[in-house]
């Protein structure tokens, strides 16, 4: 057992289980979606992001890609809000629903993250 | 730039996650502390405030407490995250830095910065290993010439002596090891306009291991290499090294050329000099008895040339053994003794070549107080030495640095020059005689520029459009000016090649065929000027037949009248 395979396969299954958990729920009721689970799940995608630095081959190239556009998408959905809901305000339904849309790409990303890290597990074959 | 990026990606692991983690605790904290707003209700920052609060005190700008006064709890966590992010800060920025001056990673730049500007070349390009003495001579005139060049050396103090020279076109330089085939990569050996190396080192091996990379990575490439020992020489032909220049033995010949066939010489020193620099009057070396003082690589060389041409020769050697010298004088040649024993009196010349300097000037300087009117040929063996050599000014003093220069000058120009030069060494004195006499009439005294051409539809589209409707084109309309055709270009055609056929000095009259290949010489004006004929097909008929064509339809129609009618 190799502890920075360990790391890095529980960085990137953490990403996509926390994204998953701030997206799911009513799209348009702030109730469902708390700003903590946000902010969690954008500091372990950096951390992720950070992480799959540095590997040369092709499928660590695809990591790194899937890795930043999560980021991307979800940090664009923290601006969102952050903009919107200055000094208390309350969001609007319509922006909820386009902030967590947003997290909903972010997690097809994280998805696809894992289904590399599988497929390279599988690959390896010992 | 990929690895690169990569390298510093790798190694900015650990700080930007230690920078993301800190920051994180840091917001969350934030959020977290009770506070209290402006009119004292309960108030807790959000996480874009957090965020913007962190963001400001970690980079240690500080715009203070916003956007109301904090609790103390808040004070507290601010503190707290203070010393956890600005450390964080600095531990990154300090990588970043320590990253910048890391030397893999400044020598990782450099070499791929060079490798850029040598794949940016977008014109035929020489590689020259070793920029030495006569790397730096070969690169100076292939730079005049207007061809490409690509250095590597391994002294950087050589390197920085590169950059500060006055080139032409700027000339990719790196410092590194030459025997590494990866840094022969990167100088471009495989690129398709790569048209040839020089390996000019001063060490024989480093000669030969970047001729075994080259023949093995690109056997097409020509390959010049510089070597001394006869055991490397044959090594190097053995695997199909083009040129193998000897300068000892390169020496020797000229020594003899000058003895026996002065005008040659001259033709030969000519036609490799620099373009541009006027040619020294050549010293006369009289036939008669030569003593030659040691009898190593140089001195072997110079008594089988001398031999050959009938001189005496009188060997004078400190150890006979070592050099298997049969029949010498054992001595250095130093002292008055030996040399009056070599029987200095009735010599004409004495070759000083020992491969210690200073045994040499001594050598040089004891024979001619012995006799005045001896012919003095000496040896220079380091560069450093140069002043000494100046002031003594021997009758010729042999500089391997320049020899070598010369010589790859002649296979890098084109190799119809080096195949003309031989040729031009079987022929009589008088010949060559007549030839520099002819040359400097048209072309002046300093040295001309030499360039081949050949008539093919790359290169002479025009031409070979009128050769193609059998129109007769003869060699002396290749001599006229594009710009005015009653006058005659500063140019002498040396060679030309016919299939198989090679004809020295092609008469004027010579009618010109598909395929063939000339040599000409001539001022550098000139060598510009004449491709216009070769490329424009209404240059070309206005020098064949002092017409000027009609361009554009109308005008074609008119002139096609015009002609029709004062027919008949």
């Amino acid at each position: 057992m190799n502890l920075e395979k360990v790391v890095f396969g529980f960085f990137i299954v953490l990403a996509m289980t926390l994204n998953f958990g701030f997206f799911i729920g009513d799209m348009a009721d702030p109730e469902f979606h708390h700003p903590y689970e946000l902010f969690a799940a954008i500091v372990v995608n950096l951390i992720a992001t950070v992480l799959k630095f540095g590997d040369r081959t092709q499928i660590g190239a695809i990591h790194l890609s899937t890795s930043l556009v999560a980021d991307l998408q979800l940090i664009t959905a923290a601006v969102v809000w952050a903009s919107v809901s200055g000094m208390g305000n309350t969001v609007p339904a319509g922006i909820m629903v386009s902030i967590v849309s947003l997290s909903g790409g972010a997690f097809l990303a994280n998805v696809t993250s894992v289904v590399l890290l599988i497929v390279e597990t599988i690959m390896l074959r010992r | 730039m990929n690895s690169i990026l990569f390298l510093i990606l790798r190694r900015m692991r650990v700080p930007l996650i230690t920078l993301i983690v800190s920051y994180a605790v840091a917001i969350l904290g934030f959020t977290l502390m009770p506070g209290t707003d402006g009119s004292g209700k309960p108030w807790s920052m959000s996480l874009f405030e957090a965020f913007y609060v962190v963001s400001y005190t970690a980079t240690t700008i500080g715009f203070g407490e916003i956007p109301y006064a904090f609790s103390t709890a808040q004070r507290l966590w601010m503190t707290f995250s203070i010393y956890l992010t600005v450390i964080a800060w600095f531990y990154a920025i300090g990588k970043i830095i320590s990253l910048a001056q890391d030397p893999g990673l400044r020598q990782a730049v450099t070499v791929l910065r060079f490798a850029r500007a040598v794949r940016q070349l977008h014109e035929p390009y020489y590689i020259v290993c070793g920029y030495g003495g006569t790397g730096s001579l070969l690169v100076e005139a292939l730079d005049r010439i207007g061809i490409r060049v690509v250095s590597l050396e391994i002294s950087q103090d050589r390197i920085n002596e590169l950059e500060l020279q006055d080139y032409q076109s700027p000339v990719p330089a790196l410092c590194a090891d030459a025997r590494m085939p990866e840094v022969l990569l990167h100088a471009g050996i495989q690129q398709p306009l790569c048209k040839g190396i020089a390996a000019l080192t001063d060490d024989d091996h480093a000669n030969l291991a970047i001729a075994v990379a080259v023949k093995l990575i690109n056997p097409d490439l020509p390959v010049l290499c510089r070597a001394e020992n006869q055991e490397t020489a044959a090594n190097m032909a053995s695997f199909g090294t083009e040129h193998i220049i000897n300068p000892y033995e390169l020496f020797g010949e000229h020594l003899a050329m000058e003895v026996h066939a002065l005008g040659s010489y001259l033709l030969h020193e000519w036609l490799t000099g620099t373009p541009g620099d006027s040619l020294p009057s050549p010293a006369c070396p009289p036939s008669g008895k030569w003593i030659v003082c040691g009898f190593g690589r140089f001195g072997k060389a110079v008594v089988r040339n001398l031999e050959r041409n009938n001189m005496q020769t009188v060997i004078v050697e400190a150890d006979p053994v070592l050099t298997g010298c049969e029949h010498c004088i054992v001595g250095s040649g130093a002292e008055s003794r030996t040399l009056l024993e070599a029987g200095i009196k009735d010599a004409v010349g004495i070759v000083a070549g020992t491969d210690n300097d200073i045994n040499n000037l001594s050598i040089a300087m004891t024979a001619l107080e012995i006799n005045p009117d001896l012919f003095v040929v000496i040896r220079k063996n380091k560069r450093y030495n140069a002043p000494l050599f100046e002031h003594f000014n021997a009758d010729i003093t042999m500089h391997p640095t320049d020899i070598i220069a010369h010589e790859c000058l002649a296979h890098l120009i084109s190799p119809m020059l080096a195949q003309f030069l031989t040729l031009a060494r079987g022929q009589s004195n008088q010949w060559a005689n007549e030839l520099i006499s002819a040359m400097v009439e048209r072309v002046g005294e300093t040295v001309p520029e030499t360039w081949a051409v050949t008539l093919t539809g790359d290169h002479a589209p025009a031409l070979i459009n009128l050769l193609g409707h059998g129109k007769t084109v003869r060699l002396e309309t290749l001599l006229r000016n594009p710009a005015n055709r009653s006058e005659e270009l500063p140019i002498v055609p040396l060679l030309l090649q016919r299939e198989k056929d090679s004809i020295l000095l092609p008469d004027a009259s010579m009618q010109l065929m598909i395929d063939d290949r000339i040599l000409f010489c001539g001022k550098p004006g000139a060598k510009s000027a004449q491709p216009l004929m070769l490329i424009n097909r209404k240059v070309l008929s206005y020098v064949l037949d002092g017409m000027d064509m009609p361009d554009g339809l109308v005008w074609r129609w008119l002139t096609n009248r015009q002609t029709e009618k004062s027919r008949p």
